[in-house]
Formats: structure tokens, C-alpha cells, sequence
């Protein structure tokens, strides 16, 4: 075990959203890592195929234990927290609700932290936000997306529960940084992509009138293979002097949005239109507008924010994550991608999204 | 301008808020939930400073004239108590409150103190709902309602609600007396207590468990409902909620002379004239009639978009603006009390007779036919 970890091989760890796409890779590398005392908790509702699937095959699963609950119930948190030194808070609120995504997601978060503090031995508590946190508005198309830039700062205008849910949970884990010094890290994964997770992310185009929409596909898209985020995971609950660290999560050689959907349809038989970026803009635009003057009568699913976000096109770095954790990512973007396309059929079978 | 307050700031209370923003001469003055980082969070979003933990703080500190009751139905009884004896009109989210009971105990609170009181069936206030009562009254049935049908399907496949109901026996859905039916089912059965009479003397109900969730797990949920009731003056009703019946909101209405189905889903209105054919005319004049009917409607539907009175919340809006109305000009409540009673005791029946557990809980209940 590296002398620049915080933990050692017998502290005890909690997962959260341990069954999730990203959270059962956690729990696999934590495992390969050698952590043994491991605590995964997931939600009663869990059907629990992933981190199943997971604890069967590495022998040391058979040790990690499992707490059903739900972090809503401060109970629940006080059983997953005692005695855990740190934890990896990867559930989330996938609501499409503000009040649903700030419930499961800065709600949920506030228990647990304040289970971890009264009931855990506190060595680190990594949070795990979401890049729908930044707002690009002020950047220029294909300027650099790091950790120093600005916060979205009206999530309702830009009609994203998700990213609203993330914002206020990142606001309450500072605030109990400051206020209680709890010993924590933010990590923002960018697009994470594997076997296991299907849908084409929004960065890539629209779904919503039955058949795919390309916007521009210049833009380079945040990618994060999942095995590769898992570890930059893992690694900010283990370095030392990282507390009250953000850091961005991407792999290098990142893809375009167009060579991305390229290859997608390489494996998957799939129609796609493609509008340029001004187009979008401006189509975004009208929406926004009608939205506004029309209170609401369509909702304000499409604005410049979002078209911003998703589609304008910036650079990004995972300097910081080499740099202070002495991550890379193992797995290069040409292996990454064979494993995710190898999920698909030429049929499309394997892609829920395409059954919708 | 009228007062407004807001208790519960869960998902449903982003409802009210936009369809209190759409109503002139009002005001959101204060929110409350247990939780006040609920309440600072709906406050953010919806401009209101004023946020609290407790009840009785915010009706001290901003002296609402309405409260609108959006929490889990538990807390309903209780929460609405206290505004009414603080001096407030209350708008209770649905269903009203969990037993009938309670629900006669606060009308009878509010009608004492000169106070309103409404239910948020707000599905009985959209623009289908809105004509088809027109109809009614404009006598198109020929005569009283011969018979009722009310079909609520319900989509499992939207896990995020349905997931944590399922998998959590503590949740507050399975803590009530009808569980899952219990917290949808009013906006169907409040259709058919508007047209039936306050005597009843069936009511037949049974439920089973449809494949689909037992593949969810949750062994004692629930999913599918039938229902059938008769009224002292013989119009009968059918209800049928289902999970696995898709996109089938309806509201079916027959009289001695025409019909009518008004459809949720897609807000329209089919009339349907009991005239008679001769020959092989009833196989091509009838369809044509109800191909104009579907045309009048998607007509209709696309004028009331235009002129932006179509919108997703209508019936919230137009059920809260009609209460707000009552409020100011002294006038009736948009839903009469009567019609929220019978909605709360179809609902109690149902459940004791599908949840029989639930029915030996209670002390001696009388029979259907003279409860009613």
C-alpha cells in the first residue's frame, strides 16, 4: 500500500450507489486494490445484477457487506456510516424533478455526511458530482473547460433537475467543509461511457422526436471510460493532501461527437440528421422564447444554456488528475470504445435506448 | 391580492407554484416542509423568500389567506386542521385525506368557521372535462346518467416513483390503507362521484396483482383494480385502474338518449348520438360521424394551443383560479363537498374490501348499503 494513501488495507469503506454503472466498477477496484472491508448500500428497490455480478467474481467479494436502505432515512445513513473511515458517495438523484433530483441528491447527501461525521471515523468523503454543474456560457467555442470554471448559476433556466440536484449537493458538501471541516473531494466525471450503459448521451444529439438528431458534431465530447473513471474514483478517496479537491474526470484522446456517432453506427443500424451548432443556437433560442412568453406552455426543455452546455464545444483537461492523484488512464480511447460498441449488436439489440 | 402558502415542497408542489403564477391578483407569501432545505429550494426556484420548518411559524409570520397541502396524504388531516383553525382556506392535494372520516371532520371544521376548502382532483377541470359537463348540463345525455365508466391506467414503467414504493415497505405509499391504488385512484372515482348520488348500494371490488410487478417484487402490492357500484337511483359505474393497460384515461358517460367519452390522454370529446340507421347505413354513417368527432377535437385541441389556453397544467390552473374565485366573490367551491365525501368513501370501501386485513382492523363498520 502506498505510503501517500490515507487509508489502509483494513479501514473500512462505504459505497454508495454501489450497484449503479459507475459505482460497481468502484467496488471491483477497490476490491483489486485489496480494500477487504468494504460496505456497499443500495437502495431497497436495488435489483442488484452489477455489484452481483461483481462480488461473485473476485473471490474477496464474498467479505463485502451489504446495508439496504435509503440514504433519505437518517437511520439508514447511521448504519452505513459507523465505523467507516471513508466513503465514495456515487448515488444520485436521477429524477426528472428539481424537488425529486434535490431530495435524492443534496438531501441525501446532507444525512449521510451528517452520519459520517457523528457516527464514521472521518478520513475523506469523496463526492461525486457530474460536469452539468459548469456553465460555459462565458467560454468561447473551443476554449479549455477546467476545474476554475464558473458554476451554472440559474440550473432552472436551463431546465436540468439533474444538474440542479449536483449543484446543491456540491454547495453542501463545501458547506460542510467549512463549517465542520469534514475532510472531502469533488470529482466531475465527464460523459462516462462502457459495456453496461447503452444510451447515447445528450452531448451527442437529441432523442426526443423519434429519430436521432446530430447537433454539429465538431465538438469534442468529455469522455470518461468507466473502468478508467473508477479509478480516478477510487484514487481521490486514497491520496493524500487532496482535501477540499475538485477535479474533472476525462480520458485523453478524446472523440469528436461526429466520430463517436461514426462508429456507433458502425455497429449500430441507427438514423441520424445532423444540424449545425448555429442552427441548434438559434432553434434553442426560439424555444426559450416561446417557453418564456408562453408560461411554460412547452416547457423550456431546450435553451441557449443547455445548447451551450451540451453542444458548443470546448477543450478539456485531466492535467489536475494526473498531476495531484497520479491517475492515467489505463485503458485507451481505441480499447475503450471496442468494449462499449462490443455491447451492441448490428441490430441494435443490447440498446434499450433504441427500443424506446 | 390574495395570500397564497405552500406546505410540502415535493414534486407536486412545483405544480401549484406554476399554476399559482399563471393566476392574476395572488401571491406566494411562504413555504413549509418538515425538511427546510425543501422549502429554501422550492423558495429559490419560485422567488419566495419566506421558507419554514414549521406550520405554525409561517402561518404567524406571513398570515396566508390560502394554504395549499401538498405533502404525503397522512399529514393531510392534521396539517389542514391547523389551517383552518388559524383562519386559512385550504386546498388539499388528493386524495383528500386518507379515511372519509376525516374528510366529513374537516368540511364540517371549515363550513363551521365560514372557511373553503377543495380537493386537487384537478383532472376534473381540463378543457375535455370542462365541455363534457356542459354537455350534461346542457342536457345532451337525454336524462339522468344510466352508466359510468372510469378508466385510470398507470405506468409502471416509470421506475423512479414506482421503484422505491416497491422496494420499501416503510414508504409512505405502502403505509396506506389502499397502498398504491390509494394515492392515484381518487382522480378516477372523483369522476364517477360527480354523476352518481350520495346513496350507494354496491359496491363490488377486486384486485390482483398483475405479472408485470411480480416481477418488480413487493409480494402484497396490488396493481390491478375493478370496481363496480350502483347508486340508490340505479345509474351504475365501472372503474378500472390498470398498470398494464397503456395510455387509457378515460371518463365514459351514457345516458337514455347519447354518450360521451371524454379522453385525458388525448383531451378530447367524442359525442356519440344514439340515432339509429337504417340497412347498411350504420356501418357507414356512425364512423363517419365519429371520424368528424375526432377531427372537431384535434381542431379544437390545435386552436386552444394557438391561443395558448392548452397547456399541461390547465386543469390545476383552472381548478385553483375557480377556487381562488370562491374565496374572493363568496361564492361555491369548484368541487362540491358532497362529491369530495363520496370520492373518499367509494375509496375507503374499496380498500377494505381488497385489503381485508385492513377491515378487521377497523372497529364494527356497518354495511355497504346502510353507510351510504
Amino acid at each position: 500500500m502506498s505510503s501517500e494513501y490515507i487509508a489502509s488495507l483494513g479501514d473500512r469503506i462505504l459505497v454508495t450507489g454501489s450497484n449503479g454503472f459507475i459505482g460497481s466498477k468502484v467496488v471491483e477496484k477497490l476490491l483489486e486494490y485489496g480494500f477487504a472491508n468494504l460496505r456497499c448500500f443500495v437502495r431497497p428497490s436495488s435489483h442488484l445484477p452489477r455489484l452481483k455480478e461483481v462480488l461473485d467474481r473476485l473471490p474477496a467479494g464474498r467479505n463485502v457487506e451489504l446495508i439496504i436502505g435509503d440514504l433519505l432515512s437518517r437511520d439508514d445513513c447511521r448504519k452505513a456510516a459507523e465505523g467507516v473511515s471513508i466513503i465514495y458517495h456515487l448515488a444520485a438523484g436521477m429524477e426528472k424533478s428539481f424537488a425529486g433530483a434535490f431530495m435524492n441528491s443534496a438531501l441525501a447527501t446532507r444525512n449521510l455526511m451528517d452520519a459520517f461525521l457523528q457516527f464514521g471515523e472521518a478520513k475523506r468523503f469523496v463526492n461525486i458530482s457530474s460536469f452539468a454543474v459548469y456553465s460555459n456560457l462565458g467560454l468561447r467555442r473551443g476554449a479549455l473547460l477546467d476545474e476554475n470554471c464558473p458554476l451554472e448559476d440559474a440550473p432552472q433556466k436551463r431546465f436540468d433537475a439533474y444538474g440542479f440536484g449536483k449543484l446543491k449537493q456540491e454547495e453542501l458538501v463545501r458547506e460542510y467543509g467549512g463549517k465542520y471541516k469534514l475532510p472531502y473531494v469533488i470529482l466531475r466525471p465527464g460523459y462516462v461511457f462502457g459495456p453496461g450503459k447503452t444510451e447515447l448521451n445528450g452531448r451527442v444529439g437529441i432523442n426526443t422526436f423519434g429519430f436521432f438528431i446530430q447537433v454539429d458534431g465538431s465538438h469534442l465530447l468529455p469522455l470518461t471510460f468507466v473502468d478508467n473513471c473508477a479509478e480516478a474514483i477510487v484514487l481521490a478517496g486514497l491520496k493524500a493532501g487532496i482535501d477540499g479537491e475538485v477535479f474533472n474526470v476525462v480520458d485523453d484522446e478524446l472523440l469528436t461527437s461526429r466520430q463517436f456517432l461514426r462508429l456507433y453506427k458502425k455497429r449500430v443500424n441507427r438514423f441520424s440528421a445532423r444540424i449545425p451548432y448555429s442552427i441548434a443556437y438559434a432553434l434553442c433560442l426560439l424555444w426559450e422564447k416561446y417557453s418564456n412568453s408562453s408560461k411554460g406552455q412547452l416547457p423550456p426543455v431546450f435553451n441557449r444554456r443547455r445548447c451551450a452546455a451540451e453542444w458548443k464545444g470546448n477543450r478539456y483537461s485531466n492535467l489536475k488528475l494526473r498531476e495531484r492523484l497520479g491517475w492515467k488512464p489505463r485503458v485507451p480511447m481505441d480499447q475503450a470504445m471496442a468494449a462499449f460498441l462490443g455491447q451492441f449488436t448490428h441490430d441494435g439489440a443490447g440498446d434499450t435506448s433504441l427500443k424506446r | 391580492m390574495l395570500k397564497i402558502a405552500i406546505v410540502g415542497c415535493g414534486k407536486i408542489a412545483d405544480q401549484h407554484v406554476h399554476a399559482i403564477h399563471r393566476i392574476p391578483d395572488c401571491r406566494i407569501v411562504g413555504l413549509c416542509d418538515r425538511e427546510l432545505l425543501m422549502a429554501k429550494q422550492l423558495g429559490e426556484r419560485a422567488g419566495v423568500a419566506e421558507c419554514f420548518s414549521d406550520l405554525q411559524e409561517m402561518l404567524h409570520a406571513t398570515r396566508p389567506e390560502v394554504v395549499h397541502i401538498t405533502t404525503p396524504p397522512q399529514g393531510h388531516f392534521s396539517l389542514a386542521r391547523q389551517c383552518l383553525e388559524d383562519g386559512c382556506h385550504v386546498y388539499l392535494e388528493k386524495p383528500f385525506t386518507v379515511t372519509a372520516d376525516e374528510a366529513e371532520s374537516l368540511i364540517q371544521l371549515a363550513q363551521a368557521r365560514d372557511l373553503k376548502m377543495t380537493a386537487g382532483h384537478n383532472y376534473q377541470f381540463t378543457l375535455e372535462m370542462l365541455e363534457m359537463r356542459r354537455m350534461v348540463e346542457g342536457g345532451f345525455l337525454g336524462g339522468k346518467p344510466i352508466h359510468l365508466e372510469s378508466y385510470w391506467s398507470y405506468d409502471l414503467g416509470d421506475i423512479s416513483y414506482v421503484g422505491p414504493v416497491l422496494g420499501n415497505r416503510n414508504h409512505w405509499v405502502r403505509q396506506l390503507p389502499g397502498q398504491l391504488f390509494h394515492n392515484i385512484i381518487s382522480h378516477g372515482i372523483a369522476k364517477l362521484a360527480e354523476f352518481l348520488d350520495d346513496e350507494l348500494t354496491e359496491i363490488t371490488a377486486t384486485a390482483h396483482q398483475s405479472q408485470r410487478l411480480q416481477t418488480l417484487g413487493a409480494d402484497d402490492v396490488l396493481d390491478e383494480l375493478r370496481v363496480l357500484i350502483r347508486d340508490e337511483g340505479g345509474t351504475t359505474a365501472f372503474f378500472c385502474f390498470s398498470t398494464q393497460i397503456k395510455g387509457v384515461n378515460q371518463l365514459r358517460i351514457y345516458g337514455p338518449a347519447n354518450s360521451m367519452v371524454a379522453d385525458i390522454i388525448t383531451g378530447s370529446l367524442v359525442r356519440n348520438k344514439g340515432r339509429s340507421y337504417k340497412s347498411y347505413l350504420t356501418y357507414f354513417v356512425p364512423p363517419l360521424n365519429i371520424a368528424r368527432e375526432h377531427f372537431r377535437n384535434a381542431r379544437v385541441n390545435v386552436t386552444n394551443f394557438l391561443r395558448q389556453r392548452l397547456y399541461q397544467d390547465f386543469g390545476m390552473k383552472e381548478l385553483i383560479e375557480r377556487f381562488y374565485n370562491g374565496i374572493r366573490e363568496g361564492g361555491e367551491p369548484p368541487i362540491p363537498y358532497r362529491e369530495i365525501i363520496l370520492t373518499a368513501r367509494i375509496m375507503d370501501e374499496i380498500f377494505a374490501q381488497i385489503y381485508p386485513a385492513n377491515r378487521a382492523h377497523e372497529s364494527a363498520r356497518e354495511p355497504i348499503a346502510s353507510t351510504f
